[in-house]
């Protein structure tokens, strides 16, 4: 008696995938919440209405500077974190982007609200290219090559003197009102953190996220495994560029004037590495929490000892502390714990 | 001709500093897979060292040499033990060792930054400014000076690994730490002593860059880019390479200098790091770089 195989119907096995992964998906969701992260933009979103109670500048500058640095570090996560490629150099970017933007608005009166986003291509072209070159090495020598792209801008900054060189281009002034001249700004960044934190999301879980995290763990097994680690590598590092030439541009005319030794210094980019370390690499919450805890400290160091040598010995040391004790920062240790609250699950 | 050799010396006057400067952490990174990017900022503690004692007691920065190499290597056994003893146990290069080391970097700069201020300083000794000369071809003193030095103490490295025990343990334990463990090297105390060494070179460098160069803490990062892209040309872990290394990019970035324009000078290093790095990023005298 012949036992004859039964063959499984390819249909009946796709939908039960299906149906599986959907549950996992639903469970995902069930320990989220996602009210939390849109309550918190509604909640940034009406600050400003405080500025008809008093003047709240200050606070208003708090959250703007934490988002422009929401912007840059969830946009260093996408290198750094996903793909595990340390750069020590991304305040190449936020020069670009600031330099792009600033020249536009001083030639032209082009607002960088508006060329944000054309900065921040230029920045992911820039990136692209760069990567070609950079990205051949990984380990010591690519955080190397970081540092010296970073001293070669300088060196090409400060003698350019279409940009006023090492004195800088001073953009003009907007019109408004003390009380209400920083809400543009405000305003652009808040949407601007809103979407890289969207945009980071949304690269995690694409493929391109997923052959990312694979090149981070074993680049010559994802490579063999049929991923174009080359290509993946390069459009991440174009991608993070992207995010921190756009944050560039605006903080740019935020700050009302460029200068390379405001734009291309090493504690940006190290900022930008500290708060992803802090928060939590490779993750969607990590470099928000990072960004708010180091512009806390900072302002803490600030009011407490003011002098600024003194504030880079303190980013030193809590980047060495971090580093030595959490490796996995806030998020993913308490993720590893299993103790991470359900309003900081965005991943 | 008269203009070509004078550039030509230029730059090998100043490749011996260089060499020193970047043989510690050549060392360092060949025994523990660290690359020390604090490694400039000790140096720069180092200078440090020297300006003050010249400053204020008058004592040569040749002679206070020995005693800055000492007092740095004192701190690098602290930081050793502080830092970096957990990560050393694991032989293979991590991403989180290079950061440490930048920290370290940071708080070393800002330390430095906040007692001494961000000013220029560089001791000036008598031969500081002053010069050889045979005709009409002008060698200055204090380059020469710092260059000899330099050389006999990396020749004195050279004898150390050559031929003393534990100089024969650190190369082992380069070669293979594994290996060097199996047959009874005491992996802990070679890390332990070529860390110490490495920053105690950094210290000794630092008393001579202290009248070669003019300096200040956040002088540091150019240099990181500088001695980086020697070592790496060197190929990460060998001193000769680093010294053969350190003597082209020198006079290289001394034609440049004199050529092309001053400012173009530093960046003959930056260049050439990229260069290095593309086409061929093992160095000149290393081996393939393991995928970590």
């Amino acid at each position: 008696m012949a036992a004859t195989l039964q063959t499984p119907d390819t249909g009946a096995v796709l939908a039960a995938r299906k149906a599986h992964d959907e549950k996992l998906a639903k469970r995902a969701d069930q320990t989220r919440a996602i009210w939390f992260p849109v309550t918190v933009l509604a909640v940034l979103l009406a600050l400003p209405l405080l500025q008809f109670t008093g003047n709240y500048n200050y606070l208003l500058h708090l959250v703007l500077f934490t988002a422009s640095y929401v912007v840059m570090a969830a946009g260093w996560n996408i290198l750094g974190g996903f793909a595990g490629y340390v750069s020590l150099g991304h305040a190449v970017f936020f020069a670009i982007g600031g330099y792009f933007s600033g020249v536009l608005l001083a030639r032209f009166g082009i607002s960088t609200l508006l060329t944000a986003p054309l900065a921040g291509l230029l920045a992911a072209v820039c990136g692209y290219l760069i990567g070609q070159i950079t990205l051949k090495v990984r380990g010591p020598s690519f955080i190397i090559s970081s540092i010296a792209l970073l001293m070669i801008a300088r060196i090409l900054f400060d003698h350019w003197t279409f940009i006023g060189g090492a004195n800088g281009l001073a953009l003009p002034i907007n019109d408004l009102p003390v009380l209400w001249a920083k809400l543009p700004y405000y305003y652009a960044f808040i949407f601007m953190a809103a979407f890289t934190v969207w945009a980071t999301y949304r690269i995690k879980h694409s493929k391109l996220g997923l052959g990312l995290r694979a090149l981070s763990k074993d680049e010559i097994k994802a490579e063999s495994a049929g991923i174009d680690t080359r290509f993946y590598k390069v459009v991440a590092f174009a991608l993070s560029a992207f995010f921190v030439g756009m944050a560039g541009a605006v903080w740019g005319e935020y700050l009302t004037y460029l200068r390379p030794n405001i734009f291309l210094i090493i504690l940006v980019s190290a900022n930008l590495v500290l708060m992803c370390i802090l928060g939590g690499k490779g993750t969607i919450a990590g470099p928000v929490v990072g960004a708010v805890l180091i512009v806390g400290i900072n302002e803490l160091f600030v009011a407490t000892m003011g002098a600024s040598e003194l504030n880079l010995f303190g980013t030193g040391l809590v980047m060495a502390v971090a580093l030595m004790f959490f490796p996995l920062g806030v998020v993913g240790t308490l993720a590893r714990k299993g103790k991470l609250p359900r309003i900081l699950n965005w991943d | 001709m008269a203009q070509f050799i004078q550039v030509l010396i230029l730059g090998l006057a100043l490749g011996g500093v260089i060499a020193l400067m970047g043989s510690g952490l050549s060392l360092v990174f060949g025994v523990m897979r660290i690359v020390n990017l604090a490694h400039p900022s000790l140096i720069i503690a180092g200078a440090y060292v020297a300006y003050w004692a010249f400053k204020l007691w008058g004592i040569d920065p040749i002679v206070m040499l020995p005693i800055a190499a000492l007092i740095l290597a004192g701190i690098g056994v602290l930081l050793y033990r502080l830092m970096f003893e957990q990560e050393a146990k694991s032989a293979r290069y991590s991403e989180m060792t290079v950061l440490l080391t930048f920290a370290l970097a940071m708080m070393v700069e800002g330390l430095l930054g906040a007692f001494f201020t961000n000013t220029q300083r560089v001791t000036s000794p008598d031969y500081a400014t002053d010069a050889f000369f045979i005709s009409d071809i002008f060698i200055p003193k204090g380059q020469l000076y710092a260059g000899i030095v330099s050389l006999v103490i990396i020749g004195g490295l050279a004898l150390f690994l050559k031929y003393s025990r534990m100089g024969y343990a650190i190369r082992a334990t380069t070669q293979n730490r594994d290996a060097a463990e199996l047959l009874g090297v005491n992996v802990n105390l070679v890390s332990v002593v070529a860390f110490a060494i490495g920053i105690g070179l950094a210290g000794a460098a630092g008393a001579l860059v202290s009248f070669v160069f003019s300096f200040f803490p956040a002088k540091q990062w150019e240099w990181i880019a500088m001695l980086m892209s020697v070592v790496v040309l060197g190929g990460m872990g060998s001193i000769l390479g680093t010294v053969v290394a350190a003597f082209s990019l020198s006079v290289i970035a001394a034609f440049v200098g004199t050529w092309v324009g001053a400012t173009w000078s530093t960046m003959t290093f930056f260049l050439a790091l990229f260069v290095i790095l593309l086409i061929r990023p093992e160095g000149l005298f290393g081996e393939k770089p393991e995928m970590a």
